[in-house]
């Protein structure tokens, strides 16, 4: 079975690589922003199966900080749109 | 008085909580981590105590018994749908923003009822404006049954829009 | 093999093909709100088969309601992130695409 985690953990890990590669395109900080959402869900699907794996459920623990982090990590970055609004158009302004 | 007994009923179950969670995460057959779990809780309890009140919200049993089953269903029959759409080669996608009014009162149900649009089949809530809900829809051509959702979390805040049944 | 290892194992592999369309959503989707859709809704119910799946190997009821629990705030964070998204992309005046 540990096997079965680990490679499952694997694959994960490799649908957030690509997945990052499209967020990190962007265009906008807004698009990157879901980079959260992947990291969210993808990643403590990938810790939980780690935890089990390993046979360690502290790892577990990392899965609930992880999750509660991106609702965080989304509530800030929305608090300072204005700061970003000026970065977001020259963004745009350099895609056109 | 009423109110004093409200407060001491929301204290116990609060206190419960807490001490359930802790048992829970911690693993619950460690003795030693109560010399922090004790601190921690008081702690907790005191924050708890500082944020601001709302009213008390009691939610229906029945209606939590009922939404439960046909919230999985709905979240299972969302990504079996996204799935479907992302798979297949012809991509088909036909999204909009669509108008819904709220007839949910603010606070909790309306927050429960946002969030809840999200994982259902197709739909996204974007923007709230007043008692508009301002939802993406992947599909314009198919009903999201979002009045059905309403009448579900009516239900479970026992707001009178969901009916007694 | 015991029963509970294969049906562990058979939720497992039918996590999978949600992952990937979470992922294939987020390359192929046109606009930043289908992309939203796709991640929350495909991904979410990808953890709910590997949280039930590990629930058949869980030794007590804590890890179970610690499965649960995770599952649980994965969904509400979930839901709050896709909104807050969605929201500050409207605000930023961010058109959604469609069919013409």
């Amino acid at each position: 079975m540990t096997g079965l985690y680990l490679a499952l953990a694997l694959i994960l890990l490799l649908t957030i690589c690509v997945g990052m590669v499209r967020v990190l395109r962007g265009p906008t900080a807004t698009d990157r922003m879901l980079a959260a959402q992947l990291f969210g869900t993808t990643a403590v699907a990938i810790l939980l199966l780690l935890g089990q794996a390993t046979e360690n459920t502290a790892i577990w623990d990392v899965a609930l900080i992880f999750a509660l982090l991106t609702a965080i990590a989304a509530a800030t970055f929305v608090r300072r749109r204005d700061i970003d609004k000026t970065t977001e158009t020259e963004d745009q302004n350099d895609r056109h | 008085m009423a109110a004093q007994t409200n407060l001491w009923s929301r204290f116990t179950l609060r206190l419960g909580g807490c001490l359930f969670l802790w048992w829970v995460l911690t693993g619950g057959n460690t003795l030693t981590s109560w010399i922090i779990g004790v601190p921690t809780i008081a702690l907790a309890l005191w924050v708890m105590q500082s944020v601001p009140q709302s009213e008390n919200q009691q939610l229906s049993l029945p209606g939590l018994l009922r939404f439960i089953p046909y919230f999985l269903l709905q979240s299972v029959r969302g990504g079996i749908d996204v799935a479907r759409r992302a798979y297949s080669p012809s991509l088909p996608l036909n999204p909009d923003v669509i108008d819904f009014p709220l007839s949910l009162p603010p606070g909790r149900p309306r927050i429960f009822f946002l969030n809840s649009v999200s994982l259902l089949p197709g739909t996204l809530s974007a923007e709230l404006c007043d008692t508009i809900l301002k939802v993406h829809v992947l599909d314009r051509d198919i009903d999201p049954g979002l009045n059905q959702l309403q009448t579900h979390v009516a239900r479970l805040f026992k707001h009178p829009s969901g009916g007694n049944r | 093999m015991t029963v509970t290892e294969i049906i562990t194992t058979m939720l497992l592999l039918a996590s999978l093909p949600f992952f990937l369309a979470g992922t294939l959503g987020l390359l192929r989707f046109p606009d930043l709100y289908c992309r939203l859709h796709a991640l929350t809704k495909a991904d979410n119910l990808g953890l709910g088969l590997v949280v039930l799946a590990l629930i058949f190997q869980a030794d007590n009821v804590q890890q179970i309601i610690r499965l649960l629990l995770t599952w649980l705030l994965v969904l509400i964070a979930g839901a709050t992130v896709a909104h807050l998204i969605a929201r500050k992309a409207r605000g930023d005046g961010h058109k959604h695409w469609s069919r013409q």
